[in-house]
């Protein structure tokens, strides 16, 4: 049951009672063809989720193209059908009459014998690092950003365009379709009344004209053309535009809010493999890429990871930094973020420019874990995680719940997949005595 | 008495362990709070240290 959560337990080992809210998706999952009619119909554009908020999505979604199950749901919170206003854009294009504005959530009720928590973890926000300035410096990003930058199927098919430029090209975009606009209707009106603009615009503020609807667009259109604000951020951006560039230099920049006792003293387990792997990826894209990770140790501990690391220094250039960086601020001429650091070997300050710098964030606890903790009674660890005992790392301390992956505590998806069949055994023996 | 399974969260664990328990007989039920299963690691590009696709 995708689009639910569980909202009441309620029993023991053997025999537990659940209520399961599934949400409306305001689209019927069996009758849904998953087309995509709808959504490429949809008027509705909003930040993507999926892809960071570096894409955009409409308000009627699949949350990714591959997601399952593969039916579209209308997100209530942007939708203006829903919010009473006319449009139903999505009711009229779709074939198999699957919109249906009229479902609401549903309650189902479920009998079990055990329950498996997987509800994974949180990505740490850095913004309250304010020495890194996150959410100040465009080019500032998290690895997962950076992860939906190199995916080909992410917002930018893969290319790793800087944010800045990304961000510049769309309000360009914006600004020539803006005054595009405006050139058209002063053509169209000029056309239909044979009049100049500048003739007709004299007699307007005159008073001469009266108050027509086109004489109000055409004053208004010439008005938007002549603006010289609007002209100026034109022009300036445009000078930019030969400057765009794709990133040819990353830093990583490790532990951002991780083992640090004024955020979150535990370590996140995947941060160094994750970096070594996007320089990696990186370097694939982009043969001229020069990567740095910053590090103050380099955790490689599980199997061929170690060997990984290597390679990825020797084939792949990454460097290897060690030092704890200070503090990132930006270049202005060229949006590039500078990194400071205490080289940990040298021992000297140094300053160094990149294209980009990600930020290696944090693994934190979901945020929904309290609220179960407290619906089912298992008790969390001093982290906020689910708490287990080391020699029975699945059981929570309630009989008959167990946990598995990030949920538990940080670790990558070899452990998660690992401790997932661990849970299941012990969820096996539970039904089977109890159940 | 039940002798099914919930399984919260459908990221790679709860799908992992879903499967796992299908394969045995054991009737899953797995809830997850986004239109789609899938968790963090549909987000990843490629994953450690082979370089394997995630989704």
């Amino acid at each position: 049951m995708a689009y639910s959560e569980a909202e009441e337990v309620k029993g023991e080992a053997g025999n537990f009672t659940v209520k399961v809210r599934k949400k409306a998706r305001y689209v019927e999952e069996d009758i849904c063809t998953g087309c995509g009619i709808c959504a490429e119909k949809c008027p509705i554009r909003v930040p993507d989720e999926y892809n960071m908020g570096l894409g955009k999505r409409k308000a009627i979604y699949r949350y990714f193209p591959q997601g399952i199950p593969a039916v579209f749901t209308i997100d209530s919170l942007h939708c203006t059908a829903l919010k009473g206003k006319k449009c139903e854009v999505c009711v009229k294009v779709c074939e198999a009459k699957a919109i249906n504005f009229e479902q609401g959530d549903r309650m189902v009720d479920l009998n079990v014998g055990a329950i498996i928590l997987s509800t994974g973890y949180e990505v740490f926000d850095p913004s309250v690092i304010e020495t890194y300035r996150y959410k100040s410096i465009p080019n500032v990003i998290t690895s997962l950003e950076f992860e939906r930058l190199l995916s080909a199927g992410g917002p930018t098919g893969g290319h790793l365009e800087r944010p800045s430029d990304i961000a510049m090209r769309d309000e360009l975009k914006a600004l020539e379709r803006r005054l595009g606009t405006a050139k058209s209707t002063i053509e169209r009106f000029e056309k239909q009344y044979e009049k100049s603009t500048e003739e007709f615009y004299r007699d307007y503020k005159a008073g001469q004209l009266g108050d027509e609807r086109d004489y109000k667009e055409w004053a208004v259109a010439h008005e938007r053309l002549k603006d010289p604000e609007l002209n100026k951020r034109f022009e300036e951006l445009k000078a930019k535009e030969p400057t765009f560039h794709k990133a040819k230099s990353v830093a990583f920049v490790q532990c951002a809010g991780s083992r640090d006792l004024r955020f979150n003293f535990w370590c996140c387990s995947y941060g160094c493999m994750h970096s070594v792997k996007e320089a990696i990826c990186a370097r694939e894209h982009e043969p001229k890429m020069q990567s740095s990770i910053f590090y103050m140790d380099l955790r490689a501990h599980g199997k061929g990871f170690e060997e990984y690391c290597v390679r990825g220094a020797a084939e792949y250039g990454i460097q290897f930094v060690r030092a704890r960086v200070a503090e990132i601020t930006e270049s202005p001429e060229d949006s590039k973020p500078l990194v400071w650091y205490e080289d940990a070997v040298t021992g000297k300050v140094e300053k160094q420019p990149f294209d980009l710098a990600v930020l290696v964030t944090a693994c934190v606890p979901s945020k929904g874990i309290d609220k179960l903790s407290q619906m089912m009674g298992f008790k969390l660890d001093e982290a906020g995680f689910v708490k287990t005992d080391p020699a029975s790392p699945v059981d929570t301390t309630v009989k008959g719940i167990f946990v598995c992956g990030c949920a538990q505590g940080p670790m990558d998806i070899p452990d998660s997949v690992s401790q997932a069949s661990a849970a299941v055994s012990r969820a096996a023996q539970v039904i089977e005595k109890y159940g | 008495m039940s002798k099914d399974v919930l399984v919260i969260g459908g990221g790679i664990a709860g799908m992992q362990a879903s499967l796992d328990l299908a394969d045995q007989g054991i009737k899953v039920h797995l809830v997850e709070r986004l239109p789609s299963i899938g968790g963090k690691m549909a987000q990843l590009d490629k994953t450690f240290p082979t370089n394997d696709c995630a989704i």
